[in-house]
Parts: C-alpha cells; sequence; structure tokens
C-alpha cells in the first residue's frame, strides 16, 4: 500500500519554502511531486517598471549567493543592447569576482551537505573556510552579499591588493586538498551516505535539461566558461570535472573538484590582470531597439536572461531570467525514485538548490 | 552539412538563420514547433527555455525557444495569432515548468497538456496578467 508524505514547504529538512510531495511505500520513495511559487516574486515584471540602474540593484536581488553573476549576466545582455565593450581589467575583475563567488557558493553548500550527512565537524571547517572567500569579497566590494560590482561597461570598482587574494587562494587550496577533499571521499560517514544514492543518469539528465554540477555529474561535459567562453575565460587554462556516476557522491566530487579549478583560475587571473579603465567613459546609455541574450556559468550552472528594449524608452520592455534551479530541481524527482525516504533531505540538498533564483 | 543547415533542412525552412549579438536565429509558423522539438533531440541539443513576450494592444504574443548546441545558442521566434500553441512537454520534458509558468502568467495554453499549478498566483489563478497586476499597484 502506498502514502503520501508531505514535506514542505515549511520542514526542518528544507532551508527555503517548497513543497515535494513523496509517494512511498514502506520506506521507499516510489514518485513525487513538487510544488514552487511559495514566494514568488514577479522580478521580471518588476523589472519592466524600472530604469537600467535601479535594475541592477533589482537584479542583484534574485540570488543571495550569486547576485554578481545575476548582475554579470543583466549588464552583459545591456552591453549588447547599448554596444558597449568593457575594457580588459573590468573583464579580469568579472572573472575573479565570479570564481570566489563559485568558491563561496561551494563551499557553503559543502558545509551545508556536510550538516545534512551529520558530520557536524565538516560543517565548521567548510564554514570557516568559506569566511576566508567572503572576507576577500567584502574587501573588494565592500559587500558580503550583494556586491554592486557590476554596471554597463565594466566594473564599478578596482582590485587594488591582488596579493591578498593569493594568499587566501592559497590557504583554501591547501585546505581542500588536505581536509575537505580526502574526508569527503574516504571518510565511511561521507561515503555511506552518498554512494550510490539519488541517482540520475546520463539520459535524464540531458532530457530534463539539467545545467551546472548537476550535469557534469551525471557525465555530460558542459560548461559555458568552455564552450562559449565571455569575460577573459578565453584566456585561461583550466578543466572542466565531469563524473559519471551521477549519484550524490559524484555531486560532491565535481564541486570539491571545481574549487580546486576555480583557485587555478584566480591565480592566472591576478597574474595576468592588465593595467587600464575598469569600465567605459559615460554614465548615459543609448539603447537600441531589440532583443539581447547573455548566458552565464554561475556556480549552479548556466543562467541566461533575455533583455528586450524599445528605443527612446527609460525601461525595459522585458526582462526574462532562466536561473540553474529553475533548470536543475525538475530532475530530484527523478533522484529520489526508489530512494529511502531518510536520504531525500540531502539528495535535495545534493543539486545544492536556490529557492530564490527559482521564485524570482 | 551543418547542424543549422541539417536543423532547416528537417523543418523544411528555405529562410536564413540570422546571427545577431551571439544567437542564430530562426523564424516559424506555430504549426511547427513539435517538428523542431523533435529535430533538436536528434541532435541532442539541450533545451534552455522559453521566453513569453506580450505583443501591443490586441497584437497577441510572441514566444522565443532557446536550445544550446555544443555552445551554440539557437533562438526560434513564434508568433501567435491566438492565445495557444502546441506543448512539446511529452517531447521534451525541460519544458515542464516553463511552460507552466507561462501559463500561469499569461494564460497561454499549450496544448495537448495537462497542467498542475505552481502556484505563482494565489488560488491557482491563471491568466492574470503579472505586467498589468504590477502596473496598476
Amino acid at each position: 500500500m502506498s502514502y503520501k508524505i508531505p514535506m514542505g514547504p515549511y520542514h526542518p529538512a528544507l532551508e527555503e519554502p517548497y513543497k515535494l510531495d513523496l509517494i512511498c511505500e514502506g520506506e521507499t520513495v516510489i514518485d513525487s511531486k513538487l510544488h514552487i511559487g511559495f514566494n514568488f516574486r514577479g522580478i521580471e515584471h518588476l523589472a519592466e517598471t524600472r530604469n537600467h540602474i535601479q535594475d541592477i540593484a533589482l537584479m542583484e536581488r534574485v540570488c543571495g549567493i550569486c547576485s554578481f553573476i545575476h548582475t554579470l549576466t543583466f549588464c552583459r545582455a545591456m552591453e549588447g543592447l547599448t554596444n558597449q565593450t568593457p575594457p580588459p581589467r573590468a573583464q579580469y575583475i568579472r572573472v575573479i569576482m565570479a570564481e570566489l563567488e563559485r568558491l563561496h557558493s561551494h563551499v557553503l553548500w559543502a558545509g551545508i551537505a556536510a550538516k545534512l550527512m551529520g558530520f557536524k565537524t565538516m560543517f565548521m571547517t567548510c564554514f570557516e573556510l568559506r569566511e576566508k572567500v567572503m572576507d576577500i569579497l567584502a574587501a573588494i566590494s565592500g559587500n558580503r552579499v550583494n556586491y554592486s560590482m557590476n554596471r554597463i561597461g565594466g566594473v564599478n570598482r578596482d582590485i587594488t591588493d591582488p596579493a591578498s587574494i593569493l594568499k587566501m587562494v592559497e590557504a583554501l587550496e591547501l585546505e581542500m586538498a588536505r581536509t575537505v577533499i580526502p574526508i569527503f571521499t574516504t571518510s565511511r560517514t561521507a561515503t555511506s551516505r552518498c554512494a550510490g544514492i539519488g541517482v540520475l543518469t546520463t539520459e535524464k539528465a540531458l532530457s530534463c535539461g539539467v545545467v551546472g554540477p548537476v550535469a557534469r555529474a551525471s557525465g555530460l561535459p558542459q560548461d559555458l566558461r568552455k564552450a562559449a567562453p565571455y569575460a577573459a575565460y578565453a584566456e585561461m587554462d583550466f578543466d572542466v570535472p565531469v563524473q559519471p556516476a551521477g549519484d550524490v557522491t559524484a555531486r560532491l566530487l565535481v564541486r570539491a573538484l571545481e574549487i580546486m579549478e576555480s583557485c587555478k583560475i584566480l591565480r592566472q587571473a591576478l597574474a595576468k590582470l592588465p593595467p587600464g579603465e575598469i569600465h567605459t567613459e559615460g554614465e548615459k546609455f543609448i539603447f537600441t531597439t531589440g532583443t539581447a541574450t547573455a548566458r552565464v556559468e554561475a556556480p549552479r550552472g548556466e543562467v541566461m536572461y533575455s533583455v528586450s528594449w524599445k528605443e527612446g524608452s527609460r525601461n525595459p520592455a522585458r526582462v526574462h531570467v532562466r536561473t540553474p534551479t529553475f533548470a536543475v530541481m525538475p530532475a530530484i524527482r527523478w533522484m529520489v525514485k526508489g530512494a529511502r525516504l531518510a536520504d531525500t533531505p540531502l539528495i535535495q540538498a545534493s543539486i545544492d538548490p536556490c529557492y530564490s533564483c527559482t521564485d524570482r | 552539412m551543418t547542424p543549422l543547415e541539417s536543423i532547416s533542412e528537417k523543418l523544411g525552412i528555405t529562410e536564413p538563420w540570422i546571427e545577431k549579438g551571439g544567437v542564430h536565429w530562426l523564424t516559424l509558423g506555430a504549426a511547427k514547433v513539435r517538428e523542431l522539438a523533435k529535430a533538436m533531440n536528434e541532435l541532442h541539443a539541450r533545451f534552455i527555455t522559453i521566453t513569453a513576450y506580450q505583443l501591443p494592444k490586441d497584437e497577441g504574443f510572441r514566444l522565443e525557444y532557446h536550445w544550446d548546441l555544443d555552445g551554440q545558442l539557437l533562438g526560434f521566434n513564434f508568433q501567435l495569432a491566438a492565445h495557444s500553441i502546441d506543448s512539446i512537454y511529452d517531447l521534451c520534458e525541460a519544458t515542464d515548468w516553463i511552460e507552466r509558468e507561462i501559463h500561469e502568467e499569461y494564460s497561454l495554453d499549450f496544448q495537448g497538456r495537462e497542467y498542475e499549478p505552481l502556484l505563482l498566483r494565489q488560488g491557482d489563478t491563471t491568466g492574470v496578467n503579472l505586467r498589468d497586476a504590477v502596473a496598476t499597484r
């Protein structure tokens, strides 16, 4: 006999509100239904009532963790409509900020995953590492979360002390290689909770259109930084970690290896940071009529913005935001199928869901 | 034959692709949407999203479908004469949530599928245009 267990929208296992109705037979999940939209904010439509400066601040609030990525994607789309090309130094600063944000996001996720595994000491270690990244982000931008770094044609703040970032990168790399990766891959607590759990096959990953680390952990080698490079990524040498297993361990490994790759990118970007201006001249922009699209590889995967403008208008005619979690979250249905009920919180967490992005 | 030429051939389209801002565009009639989904499946292209545009006055809607083909961004324009278009959910399950979202926001009907509410609107109301709701506040 099957029975339904509603999980959420307010539940200790969920960080933010969404609802998962789990259809179970005994302790085994045989199907599930997801419900979102509990905090839907209508940001896309709100953007149509704001000018471009107000909209940058608005888009920064789509996500609390990838706030830089959202304004970067939005500004890249608007740069297409205003025919602006950011100077080389701004492109490098964008890479540095994007990779710092990836580090912050991945280390935060590793901490939360450790907590859900019942591995509290690892949670503390990850959050201590995360603080080092947050300190650097705050030192560059003056803020810990919404950095106000992007503008049309470049960035608002320069990086004046690359050496201090390098010091943090070295400390992070050392701790990841010495503690986090070995423990996550060899400790019995971690492997017994993650291996073979929440599997998403390569075929299912492709048909669901999943993105980012979830796709790469299911054997799909997709990463916009390589496939369609933006900012200064074409000048960076790095690898795209891919794992074929599609389980929680694979997602954990992909993110851990991506932390090391981000450190590699940061070293290169800091070493090659070119001199010069950090944004184009002028504050007034002439928007041409049309639609511009921009894509960026956020920590959780591809973010895409479509921005439509009519010449002479103060506000955009339309802004559409496709966030990574919106693409990945429907695949949870397939990941929890056949799983033990007790594993479902960790499986859900393994996609690093952002409900703020989803309820944009 | 390039992948873009093969898509045109599968769809029986003679108009050229237009490259603009890094996106390769093709304008299609709404009747072609399911053929398009099948062609994208054959090429193992990754579905990204659908963007709905409400046109001025009573001109209806325009939909933009996006797929990624090995890093190439493809865009397909559909001008809707009526408030409906065939659903491609059965061919491409990645379209599930975005079809439901557009249905709830604009009351556009994706024919041939059932909807479960995404709860974007209180009381599961569909067809209440969010743009108009924001503008009148």
